[in-house]
């Protein structure tokens, strides 16, 4: 207390003078070995708290929030696909199209829902959220509308169609688009987080020098008594080997485990959803081209772009070679199929160009690619699973027993140098 | 709304030439809204076109001879216009009045009226699409009109129709001039919508442009808009999709129908109005106005050609 008190420089002038008395240099040797125990306790269960949470977090909330994201995108492109062709095949929509948008639908909408429980309130992620939300209200009724119109022979339905597919890909669209790249962001600043390199770098420290103080107070006892080995200070110094050794061995395997996840998981799960992405806005936009009727046109020159950028030889798609070769077969085929459907309407057979783009063959050669992305896809989402559950093992145990030996640390050099301490009283 | 009224004033071309009644014509606020430097409006005979030269001919190097050679016409017009051309959605075939006029002038260059191809255009892309030759003609319930001449030429005229209203069934307005500052919806790049804006009263209603007719009925069963103003013909496909709303009012501009072609083939637009010759005198336009159009009485007499 009084040290605490006394001006500065007579607390110094204090501290000096102790360093001139045997006691006093024992006393000031326990000081700096508790206050690095506790800082070693203090920092071993903080890191890996940390890495803990972040690893928890990736795993928990950034992750599943990048997959419901993608979800919540791709269902939007995919319900209006399927409307669009439901609607240029004519008369009554076919069943398996009816079925196929109402999946997609409620897939938007479970995945938005459960989006909005992994977004902070105020957050641009649940501003997207509630603005899908609100449209989507708007796009189902607008596609209810144009189909009982439809049924009911009135050519407005067509009229109900389009304002839906606008709001489709004009907001609904581009707000999920935003939510993916948000989404993304904070997986990637997730990877960051659960790396815990700060707390890491200063967890360092702390044990090197807790470890060269252990050593510097045996050297001294060695050096001004007869006694060459000190046996609590001789544990002390054991249990903290041991302690950065766990702390070694936990922080390298989360580390490699995160590696994984990110290059055997994320990396690649990523990559394919935007490939599916593209493949699914190439097949809406075939649809619309052909339900506008209006020829070759921006939407047309759209799939021309995104046929460009499906590219999946990226090392990104390593860990799915076999897979993401047959996928690029696969939409060669579908692209085939697609040039010769411009071709029909190109040279006027409309009728035949449509018939062609909802034939059962069309929609396999398409699904065929879609559903081996998707087979890639969930594949990926599972080594991730697997790779970050790995990762998270044992921290929350180190979170616990870090201070716990840094607790029996301390309490082992108090007893070696009280020992010491007791001889001058 | 700030929106609409920016798409309203862009509607604003100073155009009076499409012989609206006198009291719009004298109506300086029009011209003065548009201050986005429009032309004078041009006089001329909107309604005369090109006198036919050859007959049905199809001499060698002919505009006709490169369609012939293509092996099917191409025509630009709308999908959602009921009567004059809407997909039935039953079939998913493209229908009407304005259809029947383009099979006829297949028929006369390949003798079969199956050789069409119909693109769908919107109204304000119609110029130019022929102008770019993405489309052999336009038949689109096409105003023929001065400003409109300036860019393409016309076919002489093959249909009458003119301005009116569309309200909802319990709307108490009788005429356009009841509708002062509310919104009232017609195509981009229609003449409607330039009418819409010369209205003479105070506020003036408001113009809201949509892609076509279809959607401004959409709009309307929204309540995104209290009324939709366009010819009457368009109107009666409108009403006919929704017992809610009635056409109200009497026709207050005149808006005749020509095909619109490019200035480049002359030859063409002489082929056309030819065929419109034949079909006036040999009942061909009566029996097509019967099909889509008899529900509204007998056909009159079909409008008369007009020439240069």
């Amino acid at each position: 207390m009084t040290a605490v008190q006394a001006p500065p420089r007579a607390a110094l002038t204090r501290l000096a003078g102790m360093r001139h008395t045997s006691p006093g240099r024992l006393q000031l040797l326990l000081v700096v070995l508790l206050v690095l125990t506790t800082l070693a306790g203090l920092v071993t269960g903080l890191t890996a708290a940390s890495a803990a949470a972040g690893t928890t977090d990736l795993r928990d909330r950034a992750q599943p929030l990048l997959a419901e994201a993608e979800t919540v995108w791709s269902s939007l492109a995919d319900a209006d696909a399927t409307a669009a062709q439901a609607f240029i095949s004519g008369g009554l929509e076919p069943p398996e199209l009816t079925s196929r948008y109402d999946e997609k639908l409620t897939a938007a909408a479970t995945a938005l829902t459960s989006a909005a429980r992994r977004v902070p309130e105020d957050s641009a992620g649940a501003e997207a959220i509630r603005a899908i939300s609100a449209g989507l209200g708007d796009y189902t009724a607008l596609v209810a509308t144009a189909r009982a119109l439809n049924r009911q022979g009135k050519p407005v339905g067509a009229a109900y169609l389009s304002t839906a597919s606008q709001l489709n890909r004009g907001t609904l669209q581009p707000q999920a688009q935003a939510l993916f790249q948000q989404a993304r962001r904070e997986a990637s600043a997730g990877y960051t987080d659960a790396r815990s390199s700060w707390w890491l770098i200063l967890l360092l420290v702390v044990l090197v020098g807790l470890g060269v103080a252990l050593i510097a107070t045996q050297a001294h006892l060695s050096r001004t008594t007869r006694r060459t080995f000190n046996v609590p200070l001789v544990a002390a110094t054991a249990l903290t080997v041991l302690l950065a050794l766990v702390c070694a061995g936990l922080f390298a395997h989360q580390r490699s485990g995160l590696e994984s996840a990110e290059r055997a998981g994320s990396t690649p799960a990523q990559a394919l959803a935007e490939t599916r992405m593209l493949v699914l806005r190439e097949r809406a936009d075939e649809a619309l081209t052909l339900a506008a009727r209006a020829g070759r046109g921006a939407l047309e020159d759209d799939f021309t772009l995104l046929r460009k950028r499906f590219v999946v030889s990226g090392e990104e798609f390593d860990e799915v070679r076999g897979l993401a070769t047959t996928a690029a077969e696969r939409h060669d085929a579908y692209l085939a199929l697609h040039d010769e459907i411009r071709k029909l309407d190109d040279n006027g057979d409309y009728e035949a160009a449509v018939k062609l783009a909802v034939s059962p063959e069309t929609r396999s050669a398409f699904d065929g690619v879609t559903t081996v992305l998707d087979e890639a896809l969930t594949g990926r989402r599972a080594a991730f699973d697997d790779e970050i559950r790995s990762a998270g093992l044992g921290l929350g145990a180190l979170a616990v027993l870090g201070p716990l030996l840094a607790l029996m640390i301390g309490v082992l050099a108090a007893l070696g140098l009280r020992a010491r301490l007791e001889e001058y009283r | 709304m700030a929106v609409a009224l920016l798409l309203a004033v862009a509607g604003l071309t100073a155009c009076t030439d499409a012989a609206p009644s006198e009291k719009e014509a004298a109506k300086p606020a029009a011209s003065a809204s548009s201050s986005a430097g429009a032309p004078a409006p041009p006089s001329c005979d909107a309604r005369a076109s090109w006198r036919p030269t050859k007959g049905l001919q199809i001499p060698a190097g002919s505009y006709m001879q490169t369609i012939r050679d293509r092996g099917r016409l191409i025509v630009g017009m709308s999908q959602d216009t009921l009567l004059f051309s809407s997909r039935d959605p039953f079939t998913a075939k493209i229908e009407g009045f304005d259809v029947d006029m383009g099979r006829e002038i297949a028929k006369a260059i390949f003798g079969d009226p199956d050789r069409l191809e119909i693109r769908v255009i919107p109204r304000s892309e119609r110029i130019n699409a022929v102008n770019r030759g993405t489309v052999d003609l336009a038949i689109n319930t096409m105003t023929t009109n001065c400003t409109r001449w300036q860019q393409v030429d016309f076919s002489t005229v093959y249909y009458e129709a003119g301005q009116r209203l569309l309200v909802g069934k319990d709307s108490p307005a009788t005429r356009i001039e009841d509708l002062g500052g509310q919104r009232v919806c017609a195509a981009a790049g229609s003449t409607s919508l330039e009418n819409i804006g010369r209205v003479n009263v105070d506020p003036p209603p408001l113009a809201v442009a949509r892609t076509d007719f279809g959607a401004c009925l959409v709009a309307f069963q929204l309540g995104e808009v209290q009324a939709i103003s366009t010819d009457d013909t368009i109107l009666a496909g409108l009403a006919a999709q929704d017992p809610y709303a009635k056409v109200v009012g009497p026709r207050f501009t005149e808006e005749p129908y020509a095909m619109a072609i490019a200035g480049t083939h002359r030859d063409f637009t002489e082929f056309v109005n030819a065929v419109l010759e034949r079909m006036r005198a040999d009942g061909t336009w009566a029996k097509i106005h019967d099909r889509w159009l008899g529900d509204s009485g007998p056909a009159p007499k079909p409008p008369a050609a007009r020439y240069r």
